[in-house]
């Protein structure tokens, strides 16, 4: 509701003159004037929330979830209380992006109003569970819900492309989690344009701007693959990647999705939705590029390869080159060279045997020698008992006598001419 | 004007050329210059490699609104 000058003006000028409630219970209307200038409910009302807008255009609070209900498949009501108060809310279906019910521990982010009936109710725009329990609860249900629907189907997937050259960035660019993607993305591989999209990935703002950046993307199909980056952290923290509206933009992107949320352990609602799931940030960097590392091994490898390959083969050639000049050469040793040592053997054969002839001759002719010399020998002479004298054979002349075993020296006595 | 093949071409290329030495149209007289090719494009792909880069734009956009 909106207020007029008029009403603006006077609420001012009566809020300062009420003063203390003391002050306003002893008061009471002296003049036609005083009733002149008193708030109509209306303008009560109005100024009331006027000064609510002013002092609270955003509150933020916190408290269990009770008297939960739906109305018309448009309204939400429900009451937001503690162990003391309990202040009612309302809120359009269409902003209730989590799954609901009494008992669950939420933060609301609302505008506090007086209706039109006096009652004080929160008019809110955003919702979210806290704590894990009740983080767990809005999960399983909205699980529930959206896998029955088929936005989980494994079929619906795509496969992220194999040559990828532009990629599409969601992630707060002062996130650890960012930081070490980019770092191991430009370790592992290079040629790839890179459009970021900075957005807040935690907190109730964080679905908004994530499927703003999504929207952006998937209109322009500038890149082919999207990813969502987003750190470790506790279950609060990544609460807003379970946001409704978020899976529902993220199941229905025409661009596929990878994300990269939290650590192995934190699947969420968007994972779920998305074509492909990494573990962490830095995951993603290493299921969407090659690792020029590997690639320069295999680069290698393959030349190793080829190497082997042309040696093994000149080795066989040169093993039948070998084979074929083996068979010539005994070719031709058949043909040419054993001939040929055939005929000089047989000459050999005939020069050996005509020197061997030759041999036995003279040695034969020696050995007849041999004989005769041996005949001739004196010492034969005297073995068969004669004796070798020598000397002047005149009267009165020393002569020797040798026998076999002496040697005599004689004087000549007689010497008488033989008949 | 011989087309600039891109990294990946070469690669692919490259990959044809071991299939090729495993194949049955292997021959001999022809592997020795194919392998010296073959060399001098591992080569260009190992320059590539090292020369890679990733272009990263943050978009001006204010998706907060």
């Amino acid at each position: 509701m909106t207020s007029n000058n008029s009403f603006s003006s006077r609420s001012h000028s009566r809020l300062s003159l009420q003063g203390s409630f003391e002050q306003a219970s002893r008061w009471s209307p002296r003049s036609e004037n005083e009733l002149f200038d008193a708030f109509s409910p209306t303008e009560f009302i109005s100024v009331v929330n006027q000064t609510l807008e002013y002092a609270y255009s955003s509150v933020m609070i916190v408290g269990e979830v009770a008297s939960f209900k739906v109305n018309q498949g448009k309204w939400v009501f429900f009451d937001i209380k503690d162990e003391e108060a309990s202040i009612s809310c309302f809120m359009t279906l269409w902003s209730l992006r989590v799954p609901l019910e009494d008992g669950m521990k939420v933060v609301v982010r609302a505008v506090p109003k007086l209706t039109k009936w006096g009652k004080f109710s929160l008019t809110v725009s955003a919702v979210q569970p806290v704590g894990e329990g009740s983080l767990k609860k809005a999960y399983e249900m909205l699980k529930k819900k959206l896998t029955a629907e088929g936005l989980f189907d494994a079929a619906k997937k795509r496969s992220l492309p194999e040559d990828l050259t532009k990629l599409g960035v969601i992630s707060s660019t002062q996130a650890a989690g960012y930081a070490d993607f980019v770092k191991i993305m430009n370790a592992r591989w290079g040629g790839i344009k890179v459009q970021v999209a900075h957005t807040q990935v935690q907190g109730m703002d964080a679905p908004d701007q994530i499927i703003r950046a999504l929207r952006y993307f998937n209109e322009r199909a500038e890149v082919q693959v999207i990813t969502i980056l987003r750190g470790g952290g506790s279950a609060d923290d990544l609460a807003c990647f379970n946001d409704e509206a978020l899976v529902r933009e993220i199941a229905g992107s025409r661009i596929p999705v990878i994300t990269g949320i939290g650590h192995e352990v934190d699947e969420s609602l968007s994972d779920l939705a998305a074509d492909v799931r990494a573990s962490t940030p830095s995951n993603v960097a290493e299921m969407l590029t090659k690792n020029r590392a590997e690639v320069s091994s295999e680069i290698s490898r393959m030349m190793s390869r080829m190497r082997q390959i042309l040696i093994q083969q000149v080795e066989q050639a040169m093993d039948v080159n070998r084979d074929k000049v083996a068979r010539i050469s005994r070719g031709l040793v058949v043909k040419y060279i054993e001939p040929m040592l055939e005929s000089n053997k047989a000459k050999m054969t005939q020069l050996l045997q005509k020197i061997r002839g030759e041999v036995t001759f003279f040695t034969k002719a020696l050995q007849d020698k041999l004989k005769l010399v041996e005949a001739l020998n004196p010492e034969k002479v005297l073995r068969q008992g004669y004796a070798i004298v020598s000397g002047k054979i005149s009267l009165g002349m020393l002569i020797k006598i040798i026998t076999m075993n002496n040697e005599i020296e004689a004087e000549v006595k007689k010497v008488k001419e033989r008949k | 004007m011989v087309e600039k093949l891109s990294l990946n071409q070469k690669i692919e290329k490259l990959d044809a050329e071991v299939e090729w030495f495993y194949s049955d149209e292997f021959e001999l007289e022809d592997a020795v210059p194919r392998y010296k090719e073959a060399a001098k494009l591992a080569k260009e792909i190992e320059k590539d490699l090292n020369e890679l880069k990733n272009e990263i734009e943050v978009l001006t956009e204010d998706f907060s609104k």
